[in-house]
């Protein structure tokens, strides 16, 4: 969805290129998602990329293109919780860019415990406007969903 | 910092777009309502350094994915199948 195969298109100046532990990435203005305020630690990172990799998958990769190193794990909420729903307001939307009916990428940031242990922050989902590609970090005031979601070995 | 004093029903200006009002006093604490345009986010504080920390706590995946791919290689790629996105590793 976000990351589509360059193959074919003209390499421009706005390339950007990311090593990452999965392989060296080649990446397109085009499909890097601006979050006005960056992630909650992460202020001034405001330009990130979604990587995929079959190394990594199911999880992929939300990556900062700018200077302050930051990259994060990501999961489809609902990989790890079948019937996962988060409800965003009007004020949410707005700053998507997005109306109700927009189709929005969901990604949950997943960490890891001392031991290895995987988890994912289903309270504060990453939600992405891929027609906009604009994304920001939600904090539902009233979230029942945990910080850290045990997430099954996958 | 700046200390105001404000009684049920008064408000702060902060800019020209947000204003904080005082709804109720009481004995658990004090009732706020705040009115900001989209572009600012309003959080309980406590609950965004949770969340600023748990953020910090996974911000650096990169062991994580070596991890992932040395598993990837033991079980000699017999989960290798596409991702949904597209991926060009090269």
């Amino acid at each position: 969805m976000i990351l589509h195969t360059t193959s074919g298109r003209p390499e421009a100046a706005s390339m950007v290129r990311l090593v990452t532990p999965f392989g060296t990435f080649t990446v397109a203005g085009d499909e890097i998602v601006t979050f006005p305020s960056g992630l909650p630690g992460f202020e001034r990172c405001r330009r990130f990329v979604v990587l995929s990799s079959p190394e990594i998958a199911p999880m992929r990769c939300l990556q900062t293109v700018d200077e302050q190193a930051a990259s994060f794990l990501v999961v489809d909420p609902r990989a790890a919780l079948p019937d996962y729903r988060c409800v965003l307001g009007a004020t949410d939307l707005m700053r998507l860019g997005a109306n109700p009916d927009t189709p929005l990428v969901w990604l949950a940031i997943v960490s890891f415990d001392a031991d290895g242990a995987a988890f994912v922050n289903l309270r504060a989902p990453v939600v992405i406007n891929p027609e906009r590609m604009l994304g920001f970090q939600v904090m539902p005031h009233n979230s029942l969903y945990p910080l850290r979601h045990p997430l099954a070995s996958t | 910092m700046l200390v105001f004093t404000r009684r049920r029903n008064e408000t702060i200006m902060i800019g020209d777009g947000i204003e904080v009002r005082v709804l109720r006093i009481g004995r658990e604490g004090v009732r706020l309502g705040v009115t900001a345009p989209p572009s600012v986010p309003v959080h309980r504080r406590e609950i965004y350094d949770l969340i600023r920390e748990e953020n910090r706590r996974a911000a650096d995946a990169a062991p994580a994915m070596a991890r992932l791919k040395g598993r990837m290689q033991v079980s000699a790629g017999a989960e290798a199948e596409a991702s949904a996105g597209g991926s060009h590793a090269s």
